[in-house]
């Protein structure tokens, strides 16, 4: 095997592949990234056997054939070599590397244990796609919701869904919940949970270059394509709560907040509600017409701020001060809506003016 | 305990490396063998694509040793995730068939097929109860006979009480018998909208090849009929058409034609010709029978008393009942408690909008005797005669639906030592309710007045 590739586009290419392949992973040949070329096609694949991930790479001339190199040490040492041409050429087991004046052998092992990956049959699976900025956003603003619990393996993903002719990604950890619509008027349907750890590597892999998401759900197996790169992945089996019956359609009280003064006093309740729990107090009050956001008093003391805003009712609800700022954190607009209904029912977090995002925070009791 | 699999995989650990053992075998079992075909349980499908390939042969040779009769292996994808790995023994195929159930559903189509048919909306999943019986009774005479003596079909029913899935169900149930019929589920804004559009359009014909030659047309949502003018000129048309030649015409409303004060009195008195057929809110026990046939229906376990709950709670509709209900399933789900911890824990509050306000005996008792022009010392007499009598059981009937009251009890709120008497009055009403229109009026108009 012999290829010649721009050390730039190399070594961004072995940044995002390597961090697939696990370098602490039982199994020695899944720290491998694996070199294939044929007919002047050269592709990097690593697997930690629940995703893989490939990333196709533009080459100025090479030679068939393929090896398997341990992943992070051909990164870091790509990732230093000075800019202009590599050339990468492997006998039986031994991978040379060489630029200008930097010449290394690196032993490799041979592609016969390197796993074998699903195929995507394209004329089954059901496929989207997505403008990259809309999947990015939407996709990193219900992350955050999904659940480390391994205990519940369906809330560690992502419910990709579709209702309405609309496709949503959503994820909930028993305590809050979010919802994106991602695209609207889509003909086919799917109802899949992927895992939030694929998630992030597919965010990760999107360069600027990236213009769309193509999404394929196949039986098995899930595909994301971003230009040169493929994510597959295995499905979390199981089956998601019916969330949208979850989301309250009328809440009792709505406040229309700066989202930036709403962050300030939560930060500040916070700090006094780190010995409980992060406990905080949110209150209504019609006729001051405020906002009371304070903190459960404890022995560090106690603190409470007021916002001013319109009130149609007065209201109180007790919730995690944590889950209050990480959902105010990925709104992505100044003017936000907060809806309260009281005691022990969710509060109800959206933006102002596009409502294709909303977020949900169970209540602590009080 | 014949634990196979377990043998096998110390047999397999001595033949590969640790890493391998370690890394591919972790997560696996054996599912079970069925018609010689022994099944392996692997994770994910990057699992069953290498353990197949790699160690198929291994696989095979140690279940021969382990006395395991099959001619074939095949790798299944098991959700064994994060469960405490334990080696099975074997399992009867019934039991290997709800576990590797999962709730993925993929499609390159929508569910909703051209007809307007929803295939979920059958005879079999509709409870049947006192508020439905009739007109249930009707529909499947329906099917029995499309185009025949109970041509057209008009039902009618306040909101979220089943109109929809019932029609719908005739035209499953239609299409299950004869798969060739030409069917078309329509609300009628639909059909309206269709021919606004075509109208506009250079071809004002376009909407009709839609709507003619059909062998049953199922409309809903009747009483949102446009005024009198071309459209239901049009409707009256086809519904005469295919009238004429004996093809099934099924209408929902939430009223009677007659109510409805756009539709035209010949297509009023056409729609209604073969008998109106009414669904009744349901009571307290069509709502738990309601509950509980869903609960068994989807296989989700949920405690008598939660169900209990929900139907003592949620006084309006079965649309609204059906989303408390699930409403209550996912919080479950998603906090990993069962419902009735769910409700005992305070986090589930029907929604205000879904109970009733308050009323009370007494209310019902004065309110029903003022309904009925008389002093509430009169209806309340020994009195025999008919109209006082009638009253007199009209408000037995209310006590026992809307405060949901025993027999024995409601004997009591109403001075009568014999309870059988208020069996033998609610009976009644309940029997005439089917026929009377009038009183059935009566009841609908005594209801919102008690709460009011």
């Amino acid at each position: 095997m012999e290829l010649k590739v721009d050390q730039s586009k190399l070594s961004k290419a072995l940044a995002i592949v390597s961090k697939v392949a696990a370098s602490r992973a039982t199994l020695p040949i899944l720290n491998n990234v694996l070199i294939k070329v044929v007919k002047n096609k050269v592709t990097l694949t690593a697997t930690n056997l629940d995703m893989a991930i490939i990333d196709y790479l533009p080459v100025s001339s090479s030679k068939d054939g393929e090896i398997t190199v341990p992943a992070r040490l051909l990164a870091d040492f790509v990732a230093n070599l000075p800019k202009g041409d590599i050339e990468i050429s492997s006998k039986d087991t031994k991978v040379t590397i060489s630029s200008s004046k930097y010449q290394s052998v690196i032993n490799g092992s041979d592609v016969s244990d390197f796993p074998e990956l699903p195929e995507i049959n394209e004329k089954k699976a059901v496929i989207f796609k997505v403008p990259v900025e809309d999947f990015k956003n939407g996709v990193s603003s219900v992350k955050i919701a999904a659940s480390n619990d391994m205990t519940r393996p369906a809330l560690t993903g992502i419910y990709f869904n579709t209702n309405e002719s609309v496709l949503c990604v959503a994820a909930t950890d028993g305590y809050r919940l979010a919802e994106k619509k991602l695209i609207s008027d889509v003909k086919s349907e799917v109802k899949a949970i992927v895992p939030a750890s694929t998630v992030t590597e597919v965010l990760s892999s999107i360069s600027e270059e990236t213009e769309e998401v193509e999404i394929l759900f196949d039986e098995s197996q899930v595909c994301f394509r971003m230009g040169e790169i493929e994510v597959t992945s295995k499905y979390i089996d199981g089956s998601f709560p019916d969330y949208r019956k979850l989301i309250p359609e009328n809440m009792e009280v709505d406040l229309n907040l700066k989202k930036s003064e709403l962050l300030r006093v939560t930060k500040l309740a916070a700090l006094f509600a780190k010995e409980v729990g992060g406990s905080i107090i949110l209150e209504t009050s019609k006729s001051d017409g405020v906002l009371k956001v304070s903190s459960v008093i404890n022995e560090f003391g106690e603190n409470t701020s007021e916002i001013e805003v319109k009130v149609s009712q007065d209201t109180k609800v007790i919730l995690n001060s944590r889950y209050l700022l990480d959902a105010l954190n990925v709104l992505d607009s100044e003017d936000v809506k907060v809806g309260i209904s009281g005691n022990l029912q969710p509060i109800k977090i959206e933006n102002k003016k596009s409502l294709d995002y909303v977020h949900i925070i169970m209540p602590l009791k009080g | 305990m014949f634990d196979v699999w377990k043998n096998v995989l110390e047999q397999i650990k001595h033949q590969i490396s640790n890493e391998k053992f370690a890394t591919y075998f972790n997560k696996t079992s054996l599912e079970g063998v069925e018609n010689g075909v022994a099944k392996i349980g692997v994770p994910n499908i990057f699992m069953q694509i290498n353990v197949r390939k790699n160690f198929d042969k291994l696989i095979r040779a140690a279940l021969k040793n382990n006395n395991i009769d099959f001619s074939d292996t095949e790798y299944v994808i098991t959700n064994n995730d994060n469960k405490v790995r334990k080696s099975r023994e074997i399992f009867s195929t019934s039991e290997l068939k709800n576990k590797s159930e999962t709730k993925r559903y993929l499609s390159n189509s929508p569910r909703i097929s051209s007809n307007g048919l929803i295939p979920e909306y059958t005879f079999d999943n509709f409870i049947v109860g006192t508020n439905n019986d009739l007109a249930v009774y009707t529909a499947k005479e329906v099917v029995d006979d499309p185009g025949g003596k109970r041509n057209p079909f008009f039902l009618y029913g306040k909101s979220g009480v089943g109109k929809t899935h019932l029609i719908q169900a005739i035209g499953n149930e239609l299409l299950k018998k004869n798969p060739n019929l030409k069917i078309l589920y329509t609300p009628i804004n639909h059909f309206y909208s269709d021919f606004i559009s075509a109208i506009r359009s250079k071809n004002p014909d376009s909407w009709k090849p839609k709507y003619m030659n059909l062998d049953v047309l199922i409309i809903d949502d009747f009483q949102l009929i446009a005024e009198k003018d071309k459209s239901q000129i049009e409707f009256f048309n086809i519904f005469n058409d295919m009238h004429l030649s004996k093809r099934q015409i099924i209408v929902a409303s939430d009223r009677l034609p007659e109510e409805i004060k756009e539709v035209d009195t010949r297509l009023a008195s056409r729609l209604t010709q073969k008998g109106a057929y009414d669904i009744q809110l349901p009571g307290y026990e069509e709502r738990y029978a309601i509950l509980q046939a869903k609960a068994e229906y989807n296989g989700v376990e949920i405690e008598p008393q939660a169900i209990e709950y929900i139907a003592e709670n949620v006084k309006t509709n079965i649309r609204d009942l059906n989303s408390e209900y699930e409403k209550l399933i996912a919080f479950a789900e998603l906090r990993g408690m069962t419902p009735l911890e769910v409700i005992n824990s305070g986090f589930s509050r029907p929604s205000v909008s879904t109970s009733r306000k308050n009323t009370t005996a007494k209310k019902i008792i004065d309110k029903t005797a003022k309904y009925y022009d008389m002093t509430t010392e009169t209806m309340l007499s020994k009195s025999r005669v008919a109209h006082i009598k009638n009253a007199r059981q009209v408000a037995m009937y209310l006590l026992q639906n809307e405060l949901g009251l025993s027999t024995t009890k409601t004997a009591t709120e109403l001075g009568l030592k014999d309870h059988t008497t208020v069996m033998n009055g609610v009976k009644r009403i309940k029997n005439e309710m089917k026929m009377n229109f009038k009183l059935r009026e009566d009841i609908n108009i005594l209801q919102e007045k008690i709460y009011s």
